[in-house]
């Protein structure tokens, strides 16, 4: 097994009349033990050539489990975005710099993540933690 | 505006035969501009002792699609088998394992298929931490009878 810790930390001293200083950290696991994640994608980049939607990720190509995913955003023009889809549902919209990591369960091939440049020739980066 | 700040580390000396380190920060704007967003629920804490599937977020309607939000869960549980399903309406995103996060973009995009809900596995009670950073949300309207 491998230890793969991912630890997130929001910061600010004035969004709040007090001070946000937030940190947890997160063990990767598998599905309901402690045994570490194994297996992965690998640290991943894809230059988008033009603006139609992707699939990134195939909800068919997994078994159900507690995969993680980590995407971000590599622009540095504020404007350019992906929008991010998980079944069919838009979860938001991931702008220049931003980053995410959710858990995704790809219990059936319509549980896609598919990405959607705003702009041609964006850059994404991603790596999936794998639960096998 | 307010500035604040959103890293994260990924770090494992032993997934790959290389070391793994990645390390990125951003700052949280509204969209698509350099103006950091002002507004949060705060850091939520419920304690969950139903299996049924709630909203920690309602959307009543499309009139904030387009602003910017960010999303933070955590499980609070420290029981490795005990987790949260998390749904944005109901399309299921995954399983928050026992300690584990997420941070996510999420877009007010349409009336109740956006609401943002989670479902505990277990009964015996659960705590979950949320927070959103947001760019405006509609709040539900009063009623009293």
């Amino acid at each position: 097994m491998a230890t793969t810790t991912a630890t997130i930390t929001l910061e600010s001293a004035d969004l709040l009349t007090d001070v946000l200083s937030l940190s947890t950290t997160a063990t990767l696991t598998k599905a309901g033990t402690s045994t570490g994640l194994t297996v992965t994608s690998g640290l991943g980049r894809k230059k988008t050539g033009g603006t139609s939607q992707y699939i990134l990720f195939d909800g068919d190509a997994y078994a159900n489990g507690a995969h993680k995913v980590y995407l971000k955003n590599t622009s540095t023009t504020s404007a350019q975005y992906f929008t991010i889809e998980i079944n069919s549902e838009q979860m938001g919209k991931l702008y220049a710099g931003d980053w995410c990591l959710f858990p995704w369960e790809a219990n059936a091939d319509t549980n896609d993540i598919k990405i959607q440049p705003s702009a041609a020739d964006m850059v994404l980066e991603y790596m999936l933690f794998i639960d096998e | 505006m307010a500035t604040t700040t959103a890293s994260l580390s990924l770090v494992s000396s032993d997934l790959f035969d290389d070391s793994l380190s990645i390390s990125t920060s951003n700052q949280l704007n509204k969209a698509g501009t350099v103006t950091g967003l002002d507004q949060t629920t705060g850091l939520n804490k419920i304690y969950l002792t139903a299996t049924t599937n709630v909203d920690i977020i309602t959307v009543p309607g499309a009139t904030m699609d387009g602003k910017k939000s960010h999303v933070y869960i955590s499980n609070e549980s420290t029981d490795e088998t005990e987790y949260i399903v998390v749904s944005i309406g109901d399309k299921v995103i995954g399983r928050l394992y026992a300690g584990d996060f997420l941070w996510m973009p999420w877009n007010q995009q349409a009336q109740h298929l956006s609401d943002i809900e989670i479902a505990p596995s277990v009964a015996t009670g659960i705590f979950v931490e949320y927070m959103i950073i947001h760019d405006g949300i509609v709040l539900t309207s009063s009623a009293d009878s």
